[in-house]
């Protein structure tokens, strides 16, 4: 099917078919890698632009 | 562990600021002279230096470079000093980046305001300033590894990521873009030509959009929202797929920009299929960037920052989905050339820069200044006037693109353009084109009270130019993977392996789609008949280019019906081997002139029209919107250079014979002297030395050679 996709495209031909290809599985692994992040790294991760130790940020914290 | 204390350099920020609002103001009210003079062409003021050909590089990249690009210092600098924690890694760069950018726009105004430009959008810039540009990047560059290095935190966060694929990337765009061999100081000849240009022009183009106007502002987005919020991220894995998939597919879209062009077909197809992936990683990153507001709609009401924010993601996400759909073919028959991507470009600019660079602004200059924002009612009013004036704007320029691209498609009964005259189609959008003149006005409105707002608040503040911080130095950890530790997670701390992988990610597009071009000759075939350039035609051609007749005119006709009938044959790859630069253009609001030499041609017109023409237009035709050219008529061709100009385009490997370059000057005086008799029997008194002969030797010759190849009209598909 994905076959008949790309023929309506035009001219997309093998090379296009390759470079799908290449990305398909470079996003197959991120999405995987994703996953399997642990949970705690993820949560530290998202709150680093609020702790930034300077003074205008303790401010903020309490507001 | 000990807290050590620093300062965060506050001074360059605010610098970078201030220039912000004063280019940003500049820039609009150029670009709002372009829309007016769509209105009145007599704005254009008869002489050249306010035609629109030459400002409207002027507006674009003012806009772009000068107030996005110094709105994306000011929030960079803030940023990653705070997520560093660390002072910059060197005032003196963080100087010459500043001072260095600002010169680099002076320079670009003045230069594009004397038509000293390469012809190519958005890149217009001439050689010495392209090599003052990468230098200055490169500074910035430094800089700004060079803090991410001596950073105080274990990772780098996110945002600093798409800063150092902003870098990577347009080093790289930008240095292979304007490969360029100079012939004087001021003009210089790309070493592509045609098709090759054109691929390489909008690989940059198109990823100039990706990585100066996205990714950095992602980058803020993914500062200044939570900050702003005071709520985490959303979601730490979602950026990372949104990182990685969206610097990945970017740049392999740039094609979409050529689509049933002479561009060989299997780089339009990768174009379309990659630029329809490209709303996934896009949506990725708005869904990431308003998910961080959830639980805190009801601050979004109150504080303009998050309101300026809310809808500048907003309109991210409309442009990202609009853009996908735009390099569908069906769409792309319809919208290209028309005035479609102009509102298309003003979404994302208006709207995902503008706004973001207010919210930016309106958040970091009360910090900065320890108080508040002067009035938040003068906020809601910039907010509430400008989101306004983008819906005049775009509106009915969707609604004039639709209009015109259905009346140059549409045939009578008996099988004739119904609208022959491109001019009636012109015409009939004047109306779209005062409202979108008001659409911009009310934006700079908006603009000026922002501005207001943020003296007063400035006024109203005491400075902190150098605000203490403290945090413990960084920990020496293995430079291998530790037990457990996820790769990204290593990688997020090892910033030189960041930049490789980055810089990995983006290469494998960029190649994929530009080396075949180069290696596969059956790629451009070439037609016999078509012959290099005479010297007057060059120069001629140069003229063409000093004075951005492309911004208005195409030169590419596309394989419908509908533009064959109108202009005469479709483009052909190998037509184009001598052009350096191409000059296809992106928008038609004059007709295409790839062929108007061709004799006996539908668009063919003698000497002297031309010649009237040039002089003015109005005069011809009243509704015209072209501007008057008349310097041409009185100004001497500068034949000085031709030898030059020549042995340049033989290190190209035009085929011009052998010592061509001494003699090509007596070729230009005899074939300008043919056209000076010919204007004078039809009455026109002109000497052969003067500017518009070359011009007129230019047009003359468009189309000619493809149609010296006997090519029957053929069209690809329907209408
Ligand atoms: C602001 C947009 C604009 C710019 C800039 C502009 N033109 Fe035009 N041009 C038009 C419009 C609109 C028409 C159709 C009306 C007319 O003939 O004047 C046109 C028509 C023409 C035609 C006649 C085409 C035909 O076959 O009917 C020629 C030739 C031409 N322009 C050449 C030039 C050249 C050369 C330059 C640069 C020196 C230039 N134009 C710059 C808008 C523009």
């Amino acid at each position: 099917m994905l076959h008949d996709v790309y023929k309506s495209v035009g001219g997309f031909g093998s090379y296009g078919m390759i470079s799908m290809i290449i990305f398909i599985v470079f996003f197959a692994l991120l999405v995987l890698y994703a996953i399997s992040i642990r949970k705690k790294d993820a949560e530290d991760f998202s709150r680093m632009p609020l702790d930034d130790f300077s003074k205008e940020s303790d401010e903020i914290q309490d507001s | 562990m000990e807290n050590q204390t620093f300062y965060y350099d506050n001074k360059i920020v605010r610098n970078f600021a201030y220039a912000t609002l004063f280019w940003g103001v500049i820039g609009m009210v150029v670009g709002l002279l372009l829309a007016l003079q769509f209105i009145w062409p007599a704005l254009s003021f008869g002489i050249p230096y306010t035609t629109f050909g030459r400002i409207r590089p002027i507006h674009t990249n003012a806009v772009i470079f000068a107030f996005v690009g110094n709105g994306m210092f000011t929030g960079i600098y803030y940023s990653l000093q705070r997520l560093c924690k660390a002072r910059m890694f060197s005032d003196l760069l963080s100087k010459i980046n500043f001072w260095g950018w600002q010169f680099i726009i002076v320079c670009a105004a003045l230069t594009f305001a004397f038509g000293i430009t390469t012809g190519k959008e958005y890149a217009e810039l001439e050689w010495p300033i392209d090599i003052l540009v990468a230098v200055i990047w490169l500074v910035f560059g430094a800089n700004m590894i060079g803090t991410i290095i001596k950073r105080r935190t274990q990772h780098i966060y996110v945002a600093i990521w798409f800063y150092i694929a902003t870098f990577v990337t347009i080093t790289i765009l930008h240095v292979t873009n304007s490969i360029e061999i100079p012939v004087t100081f001021f003009k210089s000849y790309p070493v592509y030509a045609g098709v090759q240009d054109a691929l390489v022009q909008w690989w940059y183009g198109h990823n100039a959009v990706a990585f100066f106007l996205t990714t950095p502002f992602l980058g803020l987005m993914y500062y200044f929202l939570p900050k702003a919020a005071n709520r985490p991220i959303y979601s730490y894995r979602l950026s990372i797929v949104h990182f990685w998939a969206l610097i990945f597919l970017y740049i392999w879209a740039g094609p979409h920009h050529l689509l049933y062009s002479a561009l060989p077909n299997w780089a339009q197809s990768l174009g379309v299929v990659f630029s329809v992936m490209l709303i996934a990683p896009s949506w990725g990153g708005m869904v990431n960037g308003l998910l961080t507001l959830r639980g805190a709609w009801d601050r979004v009401r109150e504080d303009p920052v998050l309101k300026f924010m809310v809808v500048a993601v907003t309109a991210y996400g409309m442009s990202t989905f609009e853009g996908p759909m735009m390099s569908t073919k069906t769409v792309n028959a319809i919208s290209h050339f028309t005035d479609w991507t102009v509102g298309h470009a003003h979404i994302g600019a208006l709207g995902w820069n503008g706004f973001l660079t207010f919210a930016v602004l309106y958040y970091l200059l009360p910090k900065m200044f320890q108080t508040q924002l002067y009035s938040k009612k003068v906020a809601n009013m910039h907010f509430w006037i400008a989101t306004l004036g983008i819906i005049f704007y775009a509106v009915p320029l969707y609604w004039g693109a639709i209009t015109q691209a259905s009346m140059w498609k549409e045939f009578t009964a008996a099988g004739f353009l119904k609208y022959p005259n491109f001019l009636e189609t012109v015409t009939q959008l004047r109306p779209m084109y005062a409202t979108r003149a008001l659409g911009g006005g009310l934006y700079i409105i908006g603009i000026l009270l922002g501005v207001y707002n943020l003296i007063m608040t400035v006024k109203a503040g005491t400075f902190v130019p150098e605000e203490a911080a403290s945090a413990p130095a960084l920990v020496k950890r293995s430079a291998s993977r530790e037990q457990g530790e996820g790769i990204h997670r290593w990688l997020e701390r090892r910033p030189v392996q960041f930049i490789l992988f980055a810089l990995i990610a983006i290469l494998i597009g960029g190649l994929i789609e530009i080396v075949p071009l180069y290696l596969v000759k059956t790629n451009i075939p070439t037609i016999a008949s078509v012959k290099p350039y005479t010297p007057l035609e060059l120069q001629g051609r140069d003229i063409y280019v000093r004075e951005g007749c492309y911004t208005c005119h195409s030169q590419q006709v596309r394989p419908f019906r509908s533009e064959t009938e109108r202009y005469g044959e479709y483009a052909k790859a190998g037509e184009y081997i001598y052009d350096h630069p191409f000059q296809w253009g992106s928008k038609r609001n004059g007709p295409d002139l790839s062929r108007e030499g061709v004799v006996n041609g539908r668009q063919y017109k003698p000497n002297s029209w031309h010649y009237n023409h040039m002089l003015n237009p109005q005069r011809l035709n009243e509704q015209s919107i072209m501007p008057v050219y008349k310097w041409l008529i009185s100004d001497d061709l500068d034949i000085s250079t031709t030898a030059k100009k020549i042995r340049v385009m033989q290190l190209f490997g035009v085929p011009y014979p052998e010592g061509y370059d001494k003699i090509a000057n007596d070729d230009l005086m005899k074939q300008a002297r043919g056209i000076a008799y010919d204007l004078k029997s039809q009455g026109i008194q002109v000497e052969p030395g003067k500017e518009i002969i070359a011009m007129i030797a230019y047009l003359q010759r468009l189309g000619k050679d493809v149609h010296a190849a006997g090519n029957p009209t053929a069209t690809i598909s329907g209408k």
